[in-house]
């Protein structure tokens, strides 16, 4: 007999809108809808785009302390319209300053690679009252949630985690410009066209910093990934999860990927993926052109899921044939207590042949659906 | 030694008295008949459980026959009522009991005064009657001594004192000198013949020894609740 | 035993009454106690610490504020209030604001329903204005569902709430009772119209946070703002009942006390009567060890049975005696609700033990006794009727020493908040009483056996004789009758006094033709103003009344709850006064008009310490008020002390306050003033029924002397039993005595007592002992009273009052007290000849 007492309850919503996953069979109406042209500009869209339902600020990155150690680190800011602007009008008035309807979530991990060992934290509150939201200050963008928060400026995004047992303070970097995915950002996930959502990543930022782990503070350096997605589109109904990959090359190039995985194994039409050259132009990957093969699998011991532990990725154009694999097997975020959603977000390694040379790189997955099916509904 | 020839004091006929104990029946005295003269020193011989102490008790007025007629100084005891039986254990017996039963909380003089208090007489009456007694009794200077304090056999005189407070016509003596030396009972059966010789008194003692045989006017042998006329072999 | 089996039974009997009432008054309280424990801490939660500001509430900025310590790791505001059902003018139940999201980590809260429609319901309650989740008691009371409207209503507002979810028991929903209902702290703030505050902030800090860390903290807030321990208003109000929790144990122990006595005198004649057995133990061997091992043992045995027949009594009179607790301790104390009585293993065990305990004791002198029986009585004739008599002078002496020590610990402070020395200084008197119980009785039947002899007759003489001499065993028996009518008439006299200082007090301070306040703001604390718009209507009435409007402040003084009370003070002490207990009145009085101080109320310092002419410090709301103590006042507030200070000097030297409330005194009241005040209530009821409540000053006073009668009902009924407990023990006593002495009452049969003379002297016997009992309880009753009142009382609750005898009272109960003692005789008398008078002679 499941206890659902309120924590779990509450990190059981929030795993489940964290992701890069839209709510299920909900109902969109009143929000503002991704139907077409994102039409992104910056610093603007940096900031929040409250009318739409989910919104996400997510990072990524390998990183190397000065004694050579490596690490992998994770900070998502999420925020989540929890009724349409219409239902505003509806307040008692005056309202109480706590009245809102934005909810903001957060999540963060750290990845000792070296040391085998992943921790990861949550937090949560409403975007009232200097509690989480967002501050905008000319082109400064700043997303916060209690103690943590992303300075988003003209040339640096300042990162800040301050945690149990680990915090980190980094300083990202973009060496590109932004990579807008789909058509000039407007990404499909389905089969219609509201079921979309405008999505860009800053796919290289060279970052230092600091991190704390169990009290030792030491410098890191190295690369980090940027996306920002926004949307107000649930899930299409048949998909199970979905796997996700940002992925950096040696030859300064970066590759990301979604495949969403329908019921009975097989991928939905709308996965794509995006190849950014060095420059930062960027290349449309439609899902004939990716494949995607798993070659090894880890069983999870805490929730007992099995996931893919080893791809082999390949690509028609730009050639390439390339060897994924975790640098830690266990990076599954998840509770014990949960109803077993839980997913997998983790630091890897990629080593292949692109365009007939040897290339290797680093980046990161995501994989959902693994555990359960996802298929709680929440409203 | 018959005194006078009038009525007997003591007229008993057919008189019985059965105990019941559950489911059981004890017979203390059966069938008795007996008559007693005024001015009589009579000895009720007999061993334990003869039935001498059940006569003595009826006749004292301290319990009913079973059967029998019983009547004591012109008192018919078996259909007296209660006041009648407090009147005459008041003003007709007196009684002296083997464990001398003396109001422990009151000295001698109390003791001795407390019928006269109970029948209802003044204070003064009784004790100067009472000092009188205790005079004769060798006790005077003993009046205000409590009972712990006495020997045996002065705790005897002080209730022979007692039973003599009210001028009762008839002395009743359970074992007067069992719990009491040779020397101490001998005095005590003095007494009792001097208060039969010179006070007229009749007197019954219920005993089982010899001690009073040689002031006894007559004496009656009991054995296993009946009179027997054979020597009273103890 | 079997010898004695009435007798024993009676015992039994005694004892079990005792303990029964011992034990369900334990447990009664123990349940209000715990579940008053328990409904604070579900609602203070795993908080570390509490923001607060004295007397006002926090700035919600300081949410966001405090986050940004580094070892604060997770903040919660909360706001709480009662309310109630509109529509069915139904009991206050507890309605607490909070962020569901933010208050995770604090808070358990629990679904009965485990759909996962139920499962989201707290998201409901922020997506939706005027949403609410119900404790699963609250719905089932008033048969409400799931998306089932209710209409509710507080101080400020009536709305209609929606029903989002059922909590079932377990974690926050085991507060009140499960009389609890959670909102989002927005729709509060909406209905209470309090935006911009909260009650309080809980934190939670870093394990490793330190008291550097914690000065740090304290130094960035303003001044008027504290950190606190969460448990505070737990503490305050836990101390609170636990006073009344004592007083009423003691109480409740006296009915064992007086069970002591019945346990002495059966164990002492068990030993008297097998007095020549127990010669003969001692001759063939036993030690005297041994004997006063068996005689203890009896009396543990009494102690043990007389426990378990305890338990069906206990089970009957603990439902009665919840039910009354409960509602005595909500309404003078702290709100609880006793769902289930909750049977506490060390309250059973202790009261077992206690029983078992004080039988044990009672048996001691007569296991003492059997001891000290020498082999050689084995050979003698035993002298039956009188055992070997303990010298009373070693008992007045005993007594003597007792009473000495009386004084002594009534003036030594209480321990930890306890009492207890005054309570030894209680059981000192009871006990040198009792020692004298022997010696007082000699005299007496040396003083009046002879006036009675002359006016009264031999019996009456021959009775106090025999009591005069008759050793410890009536003394027993006597001291149990001192015990309890030394505990009514020390009760007698205490409750009025304390009654007619309640009824002036209530006449001159709780003074006012009518009362104004908020609606439900008594037991919201006074935290809501009145509306401007109440303000300025009522003083459209100042041609017909005089209006004292004041501002009431919950506090602690170090832990100690009190009120601050702003009052106009010019105006009242026009229609009213305080009850002066310290300072000379006039004086005062005028420096209180000027502000030039407080008065404080007995209470307050006798628990603070704060004495006259000491300065007061209190933070209220934004202001400090740094002031001398111009006096001390006499107050029967329950929740505490509380301090006066004028209304409109406050607001000239500190900050103004709006009112509270008011009270509204007739200026003519020459015409009819029942009727003006009926008219006056109707109108104000008129134009502002729906958000003040007003009451009579006349049914406000009622109200007072009704509780006030209604907390002493419970102690009448303990106070009952123990005198019925003695009288058991008198009869008991002299049934005892007459079986002794069989042989001699037959005796006085034979020698010319008629049976009516020998059942007056038994009547006798009973009339000295009640009387020396009766006389010697009412003088140690007199003590024991100014112990109650100027130790106890004061040490336990605080206050004192003005000592007064209800000789009325006192002298109607008496002689109900010695009849009912004399009826006790009866089964005694009837005992008189059992044996017939013929045995005196029988042979065996």
């Amino acid at each position: 007999m499941m206890s659902f007492n309120k924590r779990s309850i509450l990190f059981l919503w929030f795993i489940f809108v964290f992701t890069h996953g839209w709510v299920l069979a909900e109902d969109t109406k009143g929000y503002l809808s991704v139907t077409g042209p994102c039409e992104l500009e910056f610093p603007e869209d940096h900031a929040s785009h409250p009318d739409y339902r989910t919104e996400w600020w997510y990072y990524t990155g390998n990183l190397k302390s000065a004694a050579g150690n490596r690490y992998g680190f994770q900070l998502t800011f999420f925020r989540r319209r929890i009724i349409p602007s219409e239902s505003e009008k509806r307040w008692p008035a005056p309202a109480s300053a706590w009245r809102s309807s934005q909810i903001y979530l957060a999540h963060a991990a750290i990845s000792d690679l070296d040391g085998k060992q992943h921790f990861h934290a949550q937090d949560m509150g409403r975007g009232v009252l200097g509690i989480a939201g967002e501050f905008r200050d000319n082109d400064i963008v700043r997303i916060f949630l209690k103690k943590w928060s992303t300075r988003i400026g003209p040339k640096v995004h300042q990162l800040k985690v301050i945690s149990d047992p680990f915090s980190f303070e980094l300083n990202l970097t973009p060496v590109k410009p932004a990579a807008f995915h789909g058509e000039e950002g407007y990404s499909q996930k389905g089969s219609t066209p509201e079921k979309a959502s405008c999505y860009y990543s800053l796919t290289r930022l060279d970052t230092i910093g600091q991190v704390t782990l169990a009290k030792k503070t030491f410098a890191v350096s190295g690369l980090s990934w940027m996306d920002h997605e926004f949307s107000t589109a649930s899930l299409e109904p048949g998909l199970v999860g979905w796997d996700w990959f940002s992925l950096q090359l040696s030859d300064n190039t970066e590759i990301m990927i979604y495949l969403l995985r329908q019921k009975d194994a097989t991928i939905h039409p709308a996965s794509s993926g995006t190849y950014v050259r060095s420059n930062g132009k960027t290349r449309h990957l439609p899902r004939h052109d990716i494949q995607v093969t798993v070659t090894d699998t880890w069983n999870s011991p805490d929730s007992g899921a099995v996931y893919p532990a080893r791809w082999r990725l390949r690509i028609s154009s730009p050639a390439m044939d390339l060897m994924i694999a975790p640098n830690l097997a266990n990076q599954e975020m998840g509770t014990k207590e949960s109803t077993g959603v839980t997913y997998w977000e983790g630091s890897v390694s990629v080593r292949g042949i692109k365009k007939g040379r040897r290339i290797n790189g680093k980046g990161y997955v995501e994989m959902t659906g693994y555990a359960k099916a996802y298929d709680a509904p929440l409203h | 030694m018959a005194k006078n020839n009038n009525r007997p004091v003591i007229h008993a006929r057919h008189l019985t008295r059965i105990y019941r104990l559950g489911d059981s029946e004890v017979i203390g005295i059966n069938d008795i008949g007996l008559d007693i003269a005024p001015g009589e020193l009579v000895v009720l011989k007999g061993n334990s459980g003869s039935g001498k102490s059940t006569l003595l008790s009826l006749i004292a007025g301290l319990d009913r026959p079973t059967h029998g007629f019983l009547n004591v100084a012109d008192h018919n005891l078996t259909q007296a009522t209660s006041p009648d039986l407090t009147y005459f254990r008041r003003k007709v017996v007196g009684m002296v009991f083997q464990s001398f039963n003396l109001m422990p909380t009151l000295n001698v003089l109390e003791n001795a005064c407390l019928p006269g208090l109970l029948a209802g007489k003044s204070a003064d009456q009784v004790t100067s009657k009472a000092m009188g007694l205790l005079d004769w009794l060798g006790l005077s200077t003993r009046w205000n001594h409590l009972p712990a304090q006495l020997s045996g056999g002065e705790m005897q005189r002080t209730a022979i004192a007692r039973a003599l407070i009210n001028d009762p016509d008839i002395i009743l003596a359970d074992e007067p000198t069992g719990n009491l030396d040779s020397r101490n009972g001998q005095i005590v059966v003095e007494l009792f013949a001097e208060l039969n010789r010179n006070w007229n008194r009749t007197v019954i003692i219920a005993t089982h020894s010899d001690i009073a045989d040689s002031v006894a006017s007559m004496t009656i042998c009991l054995k296993d609740g009946a009179i027997t006329d054979q020597t009273c072999d103890i | 035993m079997k010898k004695h089996l009435g007798r024993a039974l009676t015992v039994l009997l005694g004892i079990a009454l005792g303990a029964a009432v011992f034990t369900s008054v334990r447990l009664s309280i123990h349940a209000a106690l715990d579940s008053f424990t328990r409904s604070m801490d579900v609602i203070a939660g795993s908080a570390d610490r509490v923001m607060v500001q004295p007397g006002g509430r926090v700035p919600e900025e300081w949410v966001a504020k405090l986050m940004q310590f580094s070892v604060v790791r997770d903040v919660s505001p909360v706001l709480t209030a009662y309310v109630r059902l509109a529509d069915k003018k139904s009991e206050p139940f507890l309605l607490i604001g909070l962020d569901p999201i933010m208050d995770r980590s604090f808070r358990k809260w629990q679904f009965s329903e485990r759909t996962e429609e139920d499962v989201e319901s707290w998201i409901e309650l922020l997506k939706r204005p005027y949403t609410l989740i119900i404790g699963k008691s609250l719905a089932e009371k008033y048969a409400v569902y799931r998306g089932d409207h209710l209409f509710i209503e507080h101080t400020r507002q009536t709305a209609f709430f929606s029903i989002a979810g059922i909590l079932s028991p377990g974690g926050l929903a085991m507060a009140e009772g499960g009389m609890i209902a959670l909102t989002d702290i927005a729709t509060f703030q909406e209905l209470t119209k309090l935006y911009g505050l909260v009650d309080r902030i809980d934190i939670k800090l870093d394990p490793n946070t330190t008291s550097e860390d914690l000065d740090h903290i304290r130094k960035n807030l303003p001044d008027n703002f504290q950190l606190g321990a969460p448990s505070a208003a737990k503490e305050s109000g836990q101390g609170l009942i636990r006073a009344y929790q004592l007083n009423l144990s003691i109480l409740s122990f006296a009915s064992l006390f007086v069970g002591m006595f019945l346990v002495y005198s059966l164990v002492a004649l068990n030993a008297a009567s097998r007095r020549h057995e127990l010669a003969v133990l001692r001759a063939t061997g036993a030690s005297p060890h041994f004997l006063f091992l068996v005689f203890l043992a009896e009396g543990a045995l009494f102690g043990v049975m007389g426990w378990l027949t305890a338990l069906p009594i206990s089970t009957i009179l603990v439902k009665y005696l919840l039910k009354g607790v409960s509602q005595t301790i909500s309404i003078l104390f702290a709100k609880v609700q006793v769902e289930t009585l909750s049977l506490s293993p060390w309250e059973i065990l202790l009261s077992f033990a206690i029983t078992v305990f004080t039988s044990s004791v009672s048996a001691v002198q007569p296991a003492w006794e059997a001891m000290q029986v020498s082999p050689n009585e084995a050979l003698e004739i035993s002298r039956h009727g009188m055992t070997r008599k303990t010298s009373p002078r070693k008992l007045v002496i005993g007594g003597i020493g007792c009473l000495f020590l009386v004084v002594p610990l009534s003036l030594l402070p209480g321990i930890l908040n306890m009492t207890l020395p005054g309570y030894f200084a209680i059981l000192f008197l009871f006990v040198g009483f009792s020692l004298f119980a022997p010696w007082s009785l000699i005299q007496m039947g040396h003083a009046l056996s002879p006036i009675l002899h002359r006016f009264v007759g031999i019996p009456a003489y021959l009775a106090g004789r025999y009591v005069r001499d008759s050793g410890t065993r009536t003394a027993v028996s006597v001291g149990a009758l001192i015990t309890a009518v030394a505990l009514f008439a020390s009760l007698v006299i205490m409750i009025h006094s304390f009654r007619s200082t309640v009824e002036l007090w209530a006449h001159q301070t709780v003074s006012g033709d009518l009362f104004v306040t908020t609606k439900m703001g008594e037991i919201n604390r006074f935290r809501y103003p009145l509306p401007r718009t109440v303000v300025d209507g009522l003083e459209e009435f100042s041609n017909q009344v005089d209006i004292v409007p004041s501002r009431r402040y919950s506090l602690t003084y170090n832990n100690f709850p009190y009120e601050f009370q702003l009052l106009d003070i010019h105006v009242f002490l026009r229609h009213g006064d305080f009850v002066w207990l310290k300072g000379d009145p006039d004086r005062v009085r005028t420096l209180l008009k000027h502000g030039k101080g407080v008065v404080i109320s007995e209470v307050f310092s006798n628990r603070t310490g704060v004495a006259m002419g000491d300065r007061f410090r209190a933070r209220i709301e934004s202001s400090l008020v740094e002031l001398p103590v111009l006096g001390i006042i006499r107050d029967y507030r329950t929740r505490g002390g509380v301090v006066f200070y004028s209304l409109p000097q406050f607001n000239i030297r500190y900050h103004d306050v709006p009112w509270g409330g008011c009270r509204i005194f007739l200026k003519d009241r020459t015409k009819n003033p029942e009727m003006a005040v009926a008219s006056l209530k109707n109108e104000f009821i008129r134009r502002w029924g729906d958000t003040l409540e007003i009451i009579s000053g006349q049914a406000l006073r009622n109200t007072i002397l009704r509780v006030f009668d209604e907390t002493f009902a419970i102690t009448i009924v303990l106070l009952l039993i123990a005198l019925a407990i003695a009288a058991l023990g008198i009869a008991t006593t002299l049934t005892v005595l007459v079986l002794e002495r069989s042989k001699q009452l037959n005796t006085l049969y034979a020698v010319g007592a008629d049976f009516g003379q020998i059942r007056s002297m038994i009547l006798w016997e009973a009339a000295f002992m009640v009387v020396a009992g009766e006389l010697a309880g009412i003088v140690c009753g007199f003590v024991l009273s100014y112990i109650l009142v100027y130790v106890i009382n004061r040490q336990s609750f605080g206050w004192t009052f003005l000592y007064e005898v209800d000789w009325g009272a006192l002298a109607m109960s008496l002689p109900l007290i010695i009849l009912t003692a004399l009826a006790a005789a009866y089964p005694a008398i009837k005992m008189v000849f059992r044996e017939s008078p013929a045995t005196l002679l029988r042979e065996n």
